[in-house]
């Protein structure tokens, strides 16, 4: 019965589908669209239309962009290269032979994703730099690593690979105990069953893993931001960042540079989206089997402490020189028993204080960015499985657009477009922006989220409703909002973690003394307050991990049995 | 008990007119004609992918017609040409489906309360009618639970519940029953047929099991690729399908074939004659009812068989016969066991076979 067939008379509500789009329009089609005008139409801003693409074709001819675009592509790729070197051979040792503590493993190497990369970054500055923790213990500093290219690239990669190697444990998994058993029956030895078949038939997950490892570092500000600029080494994101936010600002320029980046985020969503729906991949798809792992043997110490360098790199490395450096009175006083105290997050927290002010604007903004974003997700989601025709096009084209738009690019969008003089009214220099700006940047998510919900969800159930009595609204509302719920609910604490901590958009849009926990951490790592913003920088780790865990592990609880509708 | 008798408005519950429609490319339905009278069952019969579904989902407003008028209960609620689509909630019908379709998020209760609260009628009297529905398919004493805590036959109860709770003009059930086990069907047929005797409800039932249809609907309606083969009662069916294979789905009897000689018709591969003017052509397809076989060789006409297999069965022995000098197979119950191989007699009369002519364009 779930044929999925499209209904005449039973279709979406009409309302909804309107929300959507013109949701969608204001959120993601109008600053696209200003862009464009801006990259075609230099003097757009004073309401002109002359010497329609002078500076397009000047930017593009500029020694600049090549370098920057160069630069880009060169941290990509190097990121990429890292993430890949790091991420490989330990996901094929954990994937086919007993790794002791494995689980351990697995959950040190999620706390990458819950720390943002701009943070991260920062810790590895306080530990390498000269006099730094490093050179305190051992006597010797690797800055001219840190302060490099290809440092750059090692703390990036170091940032991502996690995301490749779940992805890619989990298909070496599957893969191990399906085919590479088959072919050690047909005589193939343990290594080249693994290379004549595993690596094959994992190539198609790695290679859309590292194509979004490749997106991520692309579009990434703080590191690059952070390290790069002392040694000159620029990219798009920073170069796009420059042209907006110091004199003279270059419209024209930075959005031209838009442009050429997000052309480059595009192309990579796109490889990535069709490796993923290849048939080919598909089959590899599915639950690991369980599956007789082997013994290391002799091999089993070194390659533990393999996984326990990686997870201390990746991990525990940054946490340390976050916390030592709030909990330090003073930098210069550095690692010694008498220069610790709590003082760092005294001033934060203190009544009144800046840090407060920002925490308070970042947990309030992250969570009605998360609440908006999932509504506006659900209601997209849900018109574009309902819909027909040009609409629903329409609607799914801009749903995934914000996937290829780096937050910086979607900053410039907002300036240009809500910044115009002749506009009567505007969010622009008011929080609402920032709203606009985390919304536009995060709606894949809910909307992902929220259409693998819809797909599981039997056509039959809303039908039912419909025939009941329930108009297209109402069934929405009582029947297929309730049911996708859960998954909504996992969306939600997603957004509310990335929007809370966003950097790049923050320090673009944020109205005139108005911070965030972002900003807040970028200006005092800025101003020599490291200690300041460190404290900020853990707090902001716990909270928006600790909050969104407390939130799941709450909706466990109270849902015990009862969201049963989704088996 | 629900206590409003259907208003005895004298319009038909349903009536379908020469309804068509299409769906990606292919024509599922082919001018289909149907008249509900006011409390009748109509039975939709026929084989998977005959268009059943499609053509419940035009008749609840999921889907509109290409072409076609639809009227409920005297009242015009689909007709392409005059731009009428009433969309489903405004149809006041009520709808079993397959796959039961209970909302998991609601308790059986606000389930079946759910069509009540659309309508706007107060909570007092919405609990009452809910917990007469309930009480009704013998689910009384389960309302507070999630649909997920019930067994499938009870939760197609619920469904049942939920879909005459509001007393709609007509019910709508769509394979009801296919996805329990036996036993639970043939018990279930008859709570549903009770059900719809002590209502009075007009429904459509559509099923793939002829049993279902005979034992529920005063109509059934066999169709077969997008349109109705035959629309009869369920006696008129068994006792005159229209055509070999109407008598086929319903697993009538045997199919023989039979061709026009110099003397009259021959039945391929035996010696049974009969004269020339039984029916027009040079070739015929033969229905050998089952219920017209005896197990004797009393005649007036007779058959030799042999025994391929017989299996015990509750009701005695199901024989497995092949008629003698072709590959047809005769299904029997004996209240005797036979052993393969063995000769078996069959008597008939001639006037109980139903002669179809061969190579009549399909309709
Ligand atoms: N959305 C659709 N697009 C194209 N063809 C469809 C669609 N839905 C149904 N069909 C086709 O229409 C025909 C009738 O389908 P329908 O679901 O009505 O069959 P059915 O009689 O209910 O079968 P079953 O007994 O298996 O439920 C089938 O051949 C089916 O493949
Ligand atoms: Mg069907």
């Amino acid at each position: 019965m779930a044929r999925g067939a499209v209904a005449p008379g039973a279709e979406g509500s009409a309302g909804l589908k309107w929300t959507a789009t013109i949701g969608l329009l204001v959120i993601v089609a109008v600053p696209c669209l200003f862009i464009v005008i801006q990259a075609i139409f230099p003097d757009f801003g004073s309401g002109s239309l002359a010497a329609p693409f002078s500076m397009f074709f000047k930017t593009l001819a500029d020694p600049d962009l090549f370098g920057l675009a160069g630069n880009t592509l060169l941290l990509g790729v190097g990121t990429v290269l890292c993430a890949a070197v790091l991420a490989v051979p330990i996901a094929a040792l954990r994937a086919l032979f007993r790794i002791p503590f494995a689980l351990i493993w697995d959950a040190l190497l999620l706390i990458p994703f819950m720390i943002p990369p701009y943070i991260a970054a920062l810790g590895w500055i306080m530990t390498l730099q000269p006099r730094g923790y490093l050179e305190q213990i051992t006597g010797f500093n690797m800055a001219s690593l840190l302060f490099s290219v290809t440092g750059i690239m090692l703390i990036m990669g170091l940032n991502t690979f996690s995301v490749v190697y779940f992805v890619l444990s989990r298909t070496f998994e599957t893969i191990g105990a399906r085919y590479s058993d088959v072919g050690r029956v047909f005589g193939a030895g343990q290594w080249r069953s693994f290379w004549r078949i595993t690596l094959p038939l994992a190539m198609p997950g790695l290679a859309a893993s590292l194509l979004l490892v490749f997106a991520m570092s692309i579009e990434e500000y703080g590191t690059p931001a952070a390290l790069g600029r002392r040694i000159g080494f620029e990219v798009l994101v920073t170069g796009i960042e420059n042209r907006i936010s110091e004199w003279p600002i270059d419209l024209p320029g930075s959005a031209t540079l838009s442009l050429v980046l997000v052309s480059m985020a595009l192309i990579a969503f796109m490889l990535q989206r069709w490796l993923l729906t290849r048939r080919d991949y598909r089959i590899v798809g599915g639950k690991p089997q369980a599956h007789d792992k082997r013994n290391l043997g002799v091999w089993t110490v070194p390659a533990t402490l393999l996984f326990a360098l990686v997870a201390f790199l990746a991990t525990g490395l940054p946490i340390l020189a976050i916390l030592a450096t709030a909990l330090s009175r003073t930098i210069s006083g550095g690692l010694a028993l008498s220069n610790l105290g709590l003082d760092n997050f005294r001033q934060l927290l203190g009544t009144g204080s800046d840090g407060l002010a920002a925490l308070g604007n970042s947990l309030m903004l992250g969570t009605t960015t998360a609440l908006l974003a999932s509504l506006l997700g659900a209601i997209t989601a849900y018109s574009v499985v309902k819909g027909r025709g040009r609409f629903r096009i329409v609607l799914d084209a801009l749903s995934i657009t914000p996937n290829s738009l780096p937050g910086v690019v979607v900053a410039v969008g907002i300036i240009l477009a809500w910044n115009q003089p002749w506009l009567p009214v505007t969010p622009y220099n008011t929080p609402f922006i920032l709203l606009l700006a985390y919304i536009c940047i995060l709606l894949p998510q809910p909307v992902r989220y929220a259409t693998a919900s819809l797909h599981q969800l039997g056509d039959n159930l809303e039908a039912a409703g419909r025939v009941s009595g329930a108009g297209p609204l109402k069934a929405f509302v009582r029947i297929v909002l309730p049911l996708i719920l859960p998954s909504m609910v996992t969306a939600m604490i997603l957004v509310f973690a990335v929007a809370s901590r966003e950097l790049v958009a923050s320090l673009l849009v944020a109205p005139v003394g108005f911070t965030t926990i972002a900003v807040f951490i970028w200006q005092q790592f800025d101003q020599g307050s490291a200690g300041l913003g460190m404290a900020m920088a853990f707090c902001a780790v716990l909270i928006t991990t600790l909050i969104p865990l407390l939130l799941i592990s709450l909706l466990r609880w109270f849902s015990r049995g009862s969201v049963a509708g989704l088996n | 008990m629900i206590t409003k008798p259907p208003a005895a408005s004298g319009n038909p519950a349903l009536s379908l007119h020469s309804i068509s429609m299409s769906l990606g490319g292919n024509r599922v339905l082919d001018r289909i004609n149907v008249d509900l009278a006011e409390g009748e069952v109509l039975g939709l019969l026929g084989p998977s992918g005959c268009g059943k579904t499609t053509l419940l989902r035009l008749i609840s407003g999921l889907l509109l017609p290409d072409e076609g008028e639809i009227r409920i209960a005297g009242s015009t609620v689909a007709a392409p040409q005059t731009g009428i689509a009433l969309p489903p909630e405004r149809r006041g019908l009520g709808m079993v489906f397959q796959d039961y379709a209970l909302w998991p998020h609601m308790s059986v209760a606000k389930n079946v309360a759910f069509p009540l609260e659309m309508q706007g009628v107060r909570a007092g009297t919405c609990k009452d009618r809910v917990v007469r529905a309930l009480d009704r398919v013998g689910l009384g004493a389960m309302a507070e639970r999630r649909p997920s805590d019930l067994s499938g036959g009870q939760q197609q109860r619920v469904a049942i519940a939920r879909a005459i709770v509001a007393e709609p003009p007509l019910v709508l059930f769509d394979e009801p029953l296919s996805n329990l086990d036996r036993e639970l069907r043939e018990t279930m047929v008859d709570e549903i047929a009770d059900l719809v005797a002590e209502l009075r409800l007009s429904a459509v039932y559509v099923t793939h099991d002829h049993g279902e249809a005979l034992t529920l609907a005063n109509h059934v309606a066999v169709m077969r690729e997008g349109g109705i083969e035959q629309l009869a009662s369920p006696d008129e069916l068994v006792n005159h399908p229209k055509t070999a294979a109407v008598a086929d789905f319903l697993r009538l009897g045997c199919l023989l074939q039979a061709t026009r000689g110099a003397d009259g018709w021959t039945i391929n591969g035996t010696d049974l004659s009969f004269p020339a003017e039984t029916i027009a052509g040079s070739q015929a397809q033969v229905l050998l009812p089952e219920k017209a076989l005896r197990l004797d060789a009393s005649g007036p006409m007779t058959l030799r068989t042999q025994v391929v297999r017989s299996q015990a069965r509750s009701t005695g022995h199901a024989l497995i016969l092949r008629l003698a000098g072709t590959d047809h197979v005769i299904r029997l119950l004996s209240p005797r066991r036979a052993r393969t191989g063995d000769g078996v007699d069959l008597s008939f009369a001639p006037e109980d076979l139903r002669w179809f002519p061969v190579g009549e364009p399909v309709h």
